[in-house]
């Protein structure tokens, strides 16, 4: 008890404290990971709506979890080939 | 009435499963439950020697499971604890043998003899672990207050909500000492990281060694503090909710103590 007083009044951090940061930050991050199978199909649903709308060329897409110390994003990249009009068009109409 | 199949897992190993498995079984059954305690540590059976009854096995949970023999006859019962039973687990074989189906016919049948069923996880998270969750009503999760022992609970209670059960935590091996100096994370740090309600405090105690030693249950052991976290974790379990949980508090140390360690004279 004194030694933990003593400690908070030298200003020095108890390690626990260190251990309950590390601890949050890890499960976050950990809850963050995608595992390889939900990322394929995800990038089967993505590939297929877009379709519906573009050209793509399903060869060269990219789709990955980019991860910082702050925030993760999801990155989808594509080149698109053509527009599908008729498509559009269809899709206001109903 | 049907009874009721409460797993005890941890994900990370050595954490205290069988341990608990074996204090909370018995102290369930010291309350008037009939209890069995099922060993699903295929491969590497312990709950046996911890509740001193492993010169008494014939058939195992594998056996059962593949119709070898009949429920009952695995069953090994405790001699000094009334309604205390234990299906031991198999030495022989591999987590591969059980299927969660098969798992889930003889759970049926045990939930229809017995007020408990406590399954003994092995660690990971595997088929073992699979095996051992399929057919539970409730889970007691086991993290001792270190920083992976918590993150493989973490990814545990994770599972388990997957599966529609709601966990509850048991810190164990706390060291009083060790929290007040600021060394270890105390259960509030804990209950702040981790989301699931917090169902007991044990606190680390030479007398668990010495319980697995003897094969004497830990909470025959009125001494034992552990064992006595043990009982009232049991009662919680068994229709006493309101017991509070105790906080495991630094051993009193008086005048003579204080001097003799001042001496070196203690350890
Ligand atoms: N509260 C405690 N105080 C002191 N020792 C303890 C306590 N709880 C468990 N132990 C010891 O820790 C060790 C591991 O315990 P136990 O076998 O119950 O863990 P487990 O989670 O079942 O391990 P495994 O993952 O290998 O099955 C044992 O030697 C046991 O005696
Ligand atoms: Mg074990």
């Amino acid at each position: 008890m004194l030694n933990g007083l003593m400690k908070k009044f030298a200003g020095k951090k108890s390690s626990k404290d260190t251990a309950k940061k590390r601890l949050q930050f890890a499960l976050v991050y950990d809850k963050l990971e995608i595992n390889e199978m939900t990322l394929e199909s995800l990038q089967k649903d993505i590939v297929e709506v877009i379709s519906k709308y573009f050209e793509i060329d399903t060869k060269s897409l990219q789709l990955e979890v980019q991860r910082e110390q702050e925030l993760s994003a999801l990155v989808f990249n594509t080149p698109i080939l053509c527009v599908k009009k008729n498509r559009a068009y269809n899709s206001q109409k109903t | 009435m049907e009874g009721k199949i409460i797993v005890v897992t941890s994900g990370k190993g050595g954490v205290g499963k069988t341990t608990a498995t074996a204090s909370i079984g018995a102290a369930l059954a010291l309350e008037g439950n009939r209890v069995a305690v099922i060993d699903m540590d295929i491969g590497l059976r312990n709950l046996d020697v911890v509740l001193g009854l492993e010169n008494r096995i014939v058939f195992n949970i594998v056996d059962v499971v593949n119709k070898r023999c009949n429920l009952s006859q695995a069953l090994i019962r405790d001699r000094r604890i009334e309604n205390l039973f234990l299906v031991p687990a198999s030495q022989s074989d591999n987590k591969d043998v059980l299927t969660p189906l098969g798992v889930q016919r003889v759970a049926k049948q045990l939930k229809s003899e017995f007020d408990y069923v406590i399954m003994d996880s092995p660690a990971g998270i595997e088929k073992g672990f699979e095996n051992s969750v399929v057919a539970a009503d409730e889970a007691i999760v086991i993290c001792t207050p270190d920083v992976s022992s918590i993150r493989d609970a973490d990814r545990v209670i994770g599972l388990l909500y997957a599966r529609s059960i709601t966990p509850r935590l048991v810190v164990n091996r706390i060291i009083p000492e060790m929290v007040a100096r600021g060394d270890m994370l105390s259960h509030e740090d804990v209950m702040d990281v981790l989301s699931i309600d917090l169902l007991g405090l044990v606190p680390m105690d030479d007398q668990v060694v010495v319980s697995t030693n003897t094969g004497m249950p830990l909470v025959m052991q009125n001494q034992s503090l552990a064992g006595q976290a043990f009982r009232r974790i049991a009662k919680r379990i068994n229709g006493e909710p309101e017991i509070p949980i105790q906080v495991p508090t630094a051993m009193k140390t008086g005048f003579w103590s204080k001097i003799t360690q001042k001496l070196g004279l203690t350890k």
